[in-house]
């Protein structure tokens, strides 16, 4: 029921937002599209096949990547992932030199993140006083801290651990023709939580937190339990990260996983996710991801200084947040002008 | 009248507690390990955290109006890389003209940061993750994955030695400066109200674009000059030097009672929770505490803080509700 002039304004941004985010979207495929354009252009050895191969390297991230984005869409924030990719990482090496066969491993990897993940959801939740960004800052200190005494009472010293037995991990860093077993774990991964996100009501409940915590609370949302749910799903997803990770280096150290959190939050922003909260979907992060890594093969084919990737990362992450505050600018100009 | 005297003594008790705790720290400490209350010890305290001391300040004002920066050792590495490849390739070998330099990148890293975030409405923290890589990659790029080395920066690095007054009084006049500052001028004041309230700041006529702009202005500012310190201290520059050490900052500034929502902290709080933390790290080898416990006990205590914080706060909160209700 748009009337003619006070409700236009109040009907408008609903509209804009929808058509921006298809745009989003529309818009990140372009340039996936360009990227691998360009890496085609630059480099005579981007094919599918290198680049498939290359790949696992850089898979690991996006499965955070899902976690992060229902994070954010509750808006909270979690930045001790990357510490806690590495606590499971060290975990699972020195489990496995200890004897522990792999398939005890694998359980001990994914039961480390999750825990991990649980300790992050119950002071978030038991204290709601607390910004989040700060009980994960602790707890990041914490889990890299647990990682280091680990190597040095535990493993060999050193701050770093190779895994003895690698046939387990061998196995998991299979193809299956041109394709790694993690792409299609990523796949996997990301349809289910892309429908739950979506399609589902817990998923649009997690959207009701993000846009207002005390409306879904009197809306009858158990807002703390759902919270608690989250933290835990992303630290199950950084020990499947960690797990991915070693199929790639076979090892763990001090500083495995060190600044992964801010990349994981980097792709779900340039996706399209709000860090306010509410806003977004993982579709829109999946491609982002797909861009970054594709981007970081191109660059390192060619040989070009890859610290580059990290000056392109930025802006392109400053350029896609500062869009919708131009454009929206540029038609209030539009519209004094028409007035 | 009697609400202002209850968030007063909050704020002082914070400082007090503050107090208190460090001065157990110093006790337990120097029971165990007498020569770490000596002087050369320190001096040295001050020296290895003097990055930290001086950058919590800044973002001390960047957390009272509810924002942060984690850009700040980016720029660090890119305004430390930028004057050690001046003197790697001789251009210049001037300290006074090197400082001036380093702060002025700084400046310019931080006026990008303020003026993102106030004129484009970009949340503090995607806004400053963004340059968190692009100076970080800056650094890489200009530098071409190259040191300067301790042989590159030999003159520069005397003024940072170990020893050497040089870095104390930039601290001094720092904390001096901002002490005043945040309590006595128009400026700081107007620093509080934005964080406190934005909507009542900006009707009151304060212009809080341009109060935000200058925040950020300052913490780049003050990185920058960490950048030039960082080379001189450490008589090298390497473009991922001080990489993830703005978490320490950060720290510093939520031990010493900055509130992340903005408008509550104070200079004297910063201070010592960046003393705090600067007494950890270097205490533990001190009473026998092999130092990889470092990390783990470091996370735990600002952990135990922000938690205490929160328990004490109930439990006035639910005090005063029962004095009310009487």
């Amino acid at each position: 029921m748009a009337g003619k002039s006070g409700r236009e304004i109040s009907a408008m941004p609903e509209g804009g937002l929808k058509s921006k985010l298809l745009s989003w979207e529309g818009a990140l495929v372009l340039i996936l599209v360009g990227v691998n354009i360009l890496g085609v252009s630059i480099s005579p050895n981007y094919n599918i096949t290198n680049v498939l191969r290359e790949m696992p390297r850089y898979l690991a991230e996006i499965f955070m990547m899902f976690g992060m984005g229902y994070i954010l869409v509750l808006g909270d924030i979690d930045i001790s992932v990357g510490a806690l990719v590495c606590l499971s990482g060290t975990v699972t090496v020195l489990s496995s030199n200890a004897g522990a066969p792999f398939f005890a491993a694998v359980l001990i990897c994914l039961l480390t993140g999750l825990i991990g993940g649980m300790l992050n959801g119950f002071i978030a939740t038991r204290f709601t006083e607390l910004p989040t960004m700060i009980v994960t800052l602790g707890t990041q200190i914490i889990f890299r801290g647990i990682a280091e005494v680990l190597f040095e009472t535990w493993g060999n010293g050193g701050g770093t651990a190779s895994m003895a037995d690698t046939k387990g991990l061998m196995l998991l860093a299979k193809k299956i023709g041109p394709f790694p077993i993690s792409f299609f774990c990523v796949i996997l991964v990301g349809i289910v939580m892309i429908t739950v996100l979506a399609k589902t009501t817990f998923g649009r409940k997690l959207y009701a937190i993000g846009s207002n915590k005390t409306a879904a609370y009197y809306a009858g949302i158990e807002v703390e339990k759902i919270r608690f749910i989250c933290y835990s799903l992303l630290g199950l997803l950084s020990g499947l990260c960690a797990l991915f990770l070693l199929t790639a280096t076979f090892g763990s150290n001090t500083t495995t996983g060190q600044g992964f959190e801010m990349e994981v939050i980097a792709m779900c922003v340039f996706g399209g996710i709000a860090t306010t909260g509410g806003k977004g979907n993982l579709i829109g992060g999946f491609i982002a991801a797909f861009i970054i890594v594709c981007l970081r093969i191109a660059l390192g084919q060619r040989n070009i200084n890859t610290q580059l990737i990290l000056v392109i990362i930025g802006l392109m992450l400053i350029i896609s947040v500062l869009v919708p505050s131009i454009s929206s600018a540029l038609s209030a100009n539009k519209k004094k002008k028409a007035a | 009248m009697k609400k202002k005297s209850i968030g007063q003594f909050l704020s002082e008790s914070r400082e007090a507690s503050l107090v208190i705790v460090l001065i157990i720290l110093l006790l337990v400490v120097g029971i165990i390990n007498p020569s770490f209350l000596s002087f050369t010890n320190i001096r040295q305290i001050f020296l290895n955290n003097t990055l930290t001391f001086l950058m919590a300040l800044g973002m001390l004002c960047v957390m009272l109006t509810a924002g942060i920066d984690i850009s700040i050792t980016s720029t660090l590495a890119f305004a430390g890389m930028s004057i050690g490849l001046l003197q790697k390739y001789d251009v210049l070998h001037n300290t006074f003209l090197l400082f001036v330099i380093g702060a002025l990148i700084g400046l310019f890293c931080g006026f990008l940061n303020g003026i993102i975030i106030a004129k484009g409405h970009v949340a503090p923290i995607i806004c400053t993750m963004g340059f968190m890589y692009i100076w970080r990659g800056m650094a890489y790029v200009i530098s071409n994955n190259n040191w300067a080395s301790g042989m590159d920066v030999a003159g520069f690095s005397d003024f940072g030695k170990d020893g050497a007054p040089g870095p104390y009084i930039i601290l001094i006049i720092a904390y001096a400066v901002f002490f005043f500052m945040m309590k006595w001028t128009r400026f700081g004041r107007r620093i509080y109200a934005v964080g406190s309230n934005t909507e009542a700041a900006r009707v009151s006529g304060i212009n809080v674009d341009r109060t935000l702009t200058a925040v950020y202005t300052i913490m780049g500012l003050l990185a920058g000059l960490a950048g030039v310190l960082s080379v001189s201290i450490y008589a090298s520059a390497q473009p991922n030097m001080q990489y993830g050490k703005e978490m320490d900052v950060i720290a510093a500034c939520v031990i010493g009672g900055v509130a992340m929502s903005g408008g509550r902290g104070s200079v004297a709080g910063t201070f010592l929770g960046a003393l705090i933390i600067a007494i950890i790290s270097k205490a533990l080898p001190m009473v026998n505490i092999p130092n990889f416990w470092q990390n783990l006990i470091k996370g735990v205590i600002i952990l135990a803080v922000v938690i205490l914080n929160v328990v004490t706060q109930r439990t006035i909160e639910r005090q005063n509700l029962l004095r009310r209700e009487m």
